[in-house]
């Protein structure tokens, strides 16, 4: 089965900030005693020391103080109030936290927030226009029922939209297999296939 | 327009779209995680890492250093309150925090709370404990388990049912099977994480967390905290996904609310994915012994199913699905036992269809089993088999339509082209087998109260307690409000989830839609008889005409002969601005403590096999096609097609999703789903959603849902079967069957894997 890209193409990324944060704490014991180290690891280049963190969010600047081990999935939905995205296992396995970044759909749960400044996250509040008008994709799900609980659902549009643009919807097959890294215990797949390709032809050359 | 809306048949109404579907793709269908908290404390959860034994000290220096931790709940912060207790209510009767004694692994042995999700997660995992460690009782055949029997352990199943000498008519048959089956431990896995949220405002606590049963949670949470139930409110508007592991209340919720309290300020707790297969319940694995004999007439004349459940050490959690399959064809003689079997384990629970779903999986696959010694069809051996009374109770059923199901389902399906030679179909490397199987599902119905509100400018009000944890409920009531007071379906809102609304029972056992809609149709008509009073007086048009002839539709209360009145002018007439009623509806064998108890959050079901003068059971026949690779013996299920009947149907759209939903949820059963049990450890291995295999899109292919029309008016007064959990009750067999057909190898322990088709 694809997953959706889980991390933006990016020099941090969660293996090597892990990495990082790692290699310092283990340092410090060299330096004294395990309280002093304690101290020595909550510096300002500690993992807890709160982090200004400037996001763009469906095209509105954030300026967020965060604990650097934010991820992006806690600090949207925590931090800036946009609940529409939703955690589903917080471990990069289910899907519901899909969101756009720079127009690729990644799994907001494995990216730390702190990661994604100068990029354009777009959510799922960002999707239908000020007006009120669904995005096509939001209308076709409406229109093929395409949930039930709708508990995945903002993930599974924000990852249909990726799919369509990403030329991964060309046919039935496709759509199933690039729509597979987002879980619907509730099964509506068919639904959602139905939804993808009416949205997919509606948005054709758009 | 399309498949997701199918056209209405007989009894069946409109295929709406969902009235919240518009929040549901916007992201502003707010599930109980997303609700708004202003000055929110974060908690997490610690648990065991034994299954068995007693912790001895606790080491929390190192939880209590982390910048930003404001309490730890643990050994001695719950001993003022009352124990959990086990039931419909509660999912257990372990106090975690009550006794240091450790019952299962992954048991809460601390909270730890702190200002930001992070710290509290880092806090609790630093959270270490000394165990006085005894050798855990994994599962069956473990040593140490110790086997009970289940009937009378629990209300829902107080017997082993029986007719008949089972004995005598097995030794007689000329054609018999004996064999043997069993299906795997299970988690519902929905994709909302479970989470309470707890705050108080003074002695008044509110709780925000997902829940299938916000009346009976109200009244348990102030039974642990010791507070008067009108003080608690459950508020649970939308739930992501429940499949009843959110109908008994878990141990965590007064927990939290104690935190919330020491605390000052709400505290919220989202569990772990990792954390909930050991904090809430579970489908327990279950073991099954299959006798049938039959004359080579194909006429069945002895059944015998024995079943073995696991449970916990301290609750007789029982699903004891003996109930319907003794009853599902016209056997002869009928022999039944349950035993429970105790080990070291987290209590089980309710798990979409709790007894059919493992029960009648071994009873289909042993009636394809029986239709093969005989070399007959296994939709012919079904139909011989039909009853026209059910076999225990020699009780009619209140509406059958099995065999309209299978001749719809099997037309569709193209049965009639299927080679019964085992593994006589192929498409180049891929064998092709071809299976079929019985969905039953019980139909009851328990008390409920609802509200209606018809205001002068049209405006309609539903407000009742029950929950929309997918299935439709919201949109249905909406329907039912607005096809009896004649209001556009967006003229009506409804109001749900919350225990400060009416009472409605526990969305579990496929009631809601029937509950439900039939008290909103008893609020509706007593509105209606109102307008009809006030429309009829004298003077005015209607005058003289009699209750029977009229009715709303379009904003006018209309009577046969064609005169109609306003429904605007009738409200001026009476004076009033809205009308508003209140209604309690019970089913009719309800006794009458009914509503006393729905109000105490222990409502009654009503239906079944409970019944004076009837059975009461909703039907399905499924059909699907496997390909199984001759060389990697990879299993595919290309096709399904189900066709079910349920009574009256509020609306196609929405019943089809749900059958839709619970076919797959049957695929998954047969081939995807299992909890691994480490047997040293008592644990659970594959505690995540990458290693709990759910079926995914492109699992799925052609999917098919007949709706079957069935008129069935003794069930209730909707005259509404549910179907939440018919659909994925032998889709299991099912694939099984169609396993066997390919490759000519009958598995009988679930899931189906490569690996047994191998050897």
């Amino acid at each position: 089965m694809s997953q959706p890209s889980a991390l933006p193409a990016t020099d941090l990324n969660r293996r090597s900030f892990m990495t990082g944060t790692v290699s310092a704490v283990a340092a410090v014991p060299l330096l004294g005693s395990p309280a002093k180290a304690e101290t020595a690891g909550r510096s300002d280049t500690g993992p807890r020391e709160p982090a200004v963190t400037s996001l763009r969010i469906n095209k509105q600047p954030y300026e967020l103080s965060l604990d650097p081990r934010t991820s992006l999935l806690d600090a949207l939905r925590d931090h800036a109030g946009l609940t529409g995205t939703k955690k589903g296992c917080d471990h990069g396995q289910c899907g519901a936290c899909t969101v756009l970044v720079d127009g690729k759909r990644v799994l907001s749960c494995l990216s730390f927030a702190v990661m994604n400044g100068g990029k354009e996250v777009t959510t799922i509040e960002g999707l239908s226009s000020t007006d009120g008008v669904l995005h096509p994709m939001q209308q076709a799900f409406v229109d093929h029922d395409a949930f039930q609980c709708g508990y995945c659902t903002p993930g599974q549009i924000m990852s249909a939209i990726g799919c369509v643009n990403e030329g991964h919807a060309g046919s039935e097959d496709d759509i199933r297999e690039f729509m597979s890294g987002n879980i619907c215990r509730c099964a509506a797949y068919p639904n959602i296939v139905a939804a993808i390709i009416q949205a997919r032809d509606e948005t054709k050359g758009a | 327009m399309d498949a997701a809306a199918p056209k209405p048949k007989e009894n069946m109404g409109e295929p709406l779209p969902r009235i919240d579907a518009r929040l549901k793709v916007t992201g502003q269908a707010h599930y109980p995680a997303d609700l708004p908290t202003a000055n929110i404390a974060y908690g997490a959860l610690a648990t065991s890492s034994i299954a068995k034994g007693r912790v001895t000290k606790l080491h929390l220096d190192d939880a209590r250093a982390v910048p930003g931790l404001l309490d730890i709940v643990t050994y001695g912060d719950m001993d003022k309150f009352e124990r959990p207790k086990f039931g419909n209510t509660g999912a257990t009767s372990i106090g975690p925090l009550h006794d240091r004694t450790i019952f299962h692994d992954g048991q809460i042995i601390a909270l730890a709370v702190a200002e930001t999700f992070e710290a509290a997660e880092e806090a609790a995992q630093l959270i270490r404990a000394d165990y006085e460690e005894e050798k855990p009782t994994a599962s069956f055949d473990s040593p140490g388990t110790k086997t009970i029997p289940a009937a009378g352990k629990s209300p829902l199943f107080k017997e082993d049912v029986k007719a008949g000498d089972f004995e005598a008519a097995y030794a007689a048959a000329p054609v018999k099977i004996d064999q043997r089956y069993s299906t795997p431990t299970q988690h519902h896995n929905p994709i909302e994480l479970f989470s309470t949220t707890a705050m108080w405002e003074g002695d008044r606590l509110i709780v925000h967390e997902p829940s299938q049963n916000v009346t009976g949670w109200k009244v348990e949470l102030a039974r642990q905290l010791k507070i008067d139930p009108a003080r608690v409110r459950i508020v649970s508007p939308y739930i992501g996904g429940a499949f009843g592991s959110k109908g008994p209340m878990t141990t965590r919720t007064a927990i939290v609310a104690v935190a919330a309290k020491r605390l000052g300020r709400p505290v919220r707790c989202v569990t772990s994915r990792m954390q909930a297969f050991g904090t809430q319940t579970y489908r327990a694995e279950t073991r099954h012994r299959i006798r049938i004999g039959a004359g080579k007439d194909g006429r069945i004349t002895a059944f015998a199913h024995e079943g073995w459940e696991v449970t916990s050490r301290p609750d007789a959690y029982v699903v004891g699905g003996t109930s319907a399959t003794g009853r599902m064809y016209d056997y002869g003689s009928v022999l039944t036992h349950v035993s429970l079997v105790q080990a070291d384990r987290n209590t089980p629970g309710y798990m979409r269809s709790p007894p059919e779903t493992p029960y009648v999986y071994a009873l289909e696959n042993a009636m394809d089993e029986m239709a093969v010694a005989l070399g007959m069809d296994p939709v012919e051996f079904r139909r011989i088999n039909e009853p026209k009374t059910e076999p225990i109770g020699k009780k009619p059923f209140s509406s059958r339509s099995l065999i309209q199901c299978y001749e719809q389902a099997a037309d569709a399906f193209g049965w009639a082209k299927r080679d019964p030679k085992v593994g006589a179909m192929r498409d180049g490397d891929w064998l092709i087998g071809m299976g079929c199987a019985t969905a039953i599902y019980p139909t009851a119905a328990a008390p409920c109260a609802a509200r209606v509100r018809l205001t002068v400018d049209g405006g309609v009000r539903v407000q009742c307690s029950s929950h929309e944890i997918g299935t439709g409920v919201r949109t249905v009531a909406a329907q039912m409000a607005a096809e009896r007071l004649g209001a556009g379906i967006d003229k009506v809102e409804v109001e749900m989830g919350d225990s400060s609304l009416p009472p409605a029972p526990v969305s579990g056992g496929s009631i809601s839609t029937a509950s439900v809609c039939s008290a909103v149709l008893k609020a509706c008509d007593a509105i209606r008889t109102k307008l009809f009073a006030a429309a009829t007086g004298e003077g005015s048009s209607l005058a003289g005409s009699h209750n029977e002839e009229l009715d709303v539709r379009g904003g006018k209360i209309v009577a046969k002969s064609g005169a109609s009145a306003k429904v605007e002018d009738v409200f001026k007439t009476m004076q009033v601005g809205a009308i508003e009623e209140y209604a309690e509806f019970a089913p009719k064998s309800a006794t009458p403590q009914a509503l006393k108890k729905l109000y105490a959050g222990q409502p009654e079901f009503h239906g079944g096999e409970s019944d004076e003068e009837s059975v009461k059971y909703a039907f399905g026949a499924e059909f699907v096609e496997v390909r199984v690779n001759s060389y990697t013996k990879e299993i595919r299920v290309p096709r399904i097609v189900g066709a079910f009947a349920a009574g009256r149907i509020m609306n196609t759209r929405t019943a089809r999703s749900q059958l839709m939903g619970g076919m797959i949820w049957g695929i998954g059963q047969a081939l995807h789903e299992a909890t691994e049990v480490d047997r040293r450890y008592a644990r659970y291995v594959n505690r995540d959603l990458q290693d709990y295999l759910v079926p995914v899109n492109a699992d799925i292919k052609d999917l098919q849902v007949i709706l079957v029309p069935e008129v069935d008016h003794a069930v209730n007064p909707a005259g509404v079967k549910g179907l939440g959990e018919l659909g994925n009750v032998g889709t299991a067999a099912a694939v099984a069957s169609a396993v066997y057909h390919a490759t000519g190898k009958r598995i009988r322990d679930l899931p189906i894997r490569i690996e047994q088709l191998i050897t």
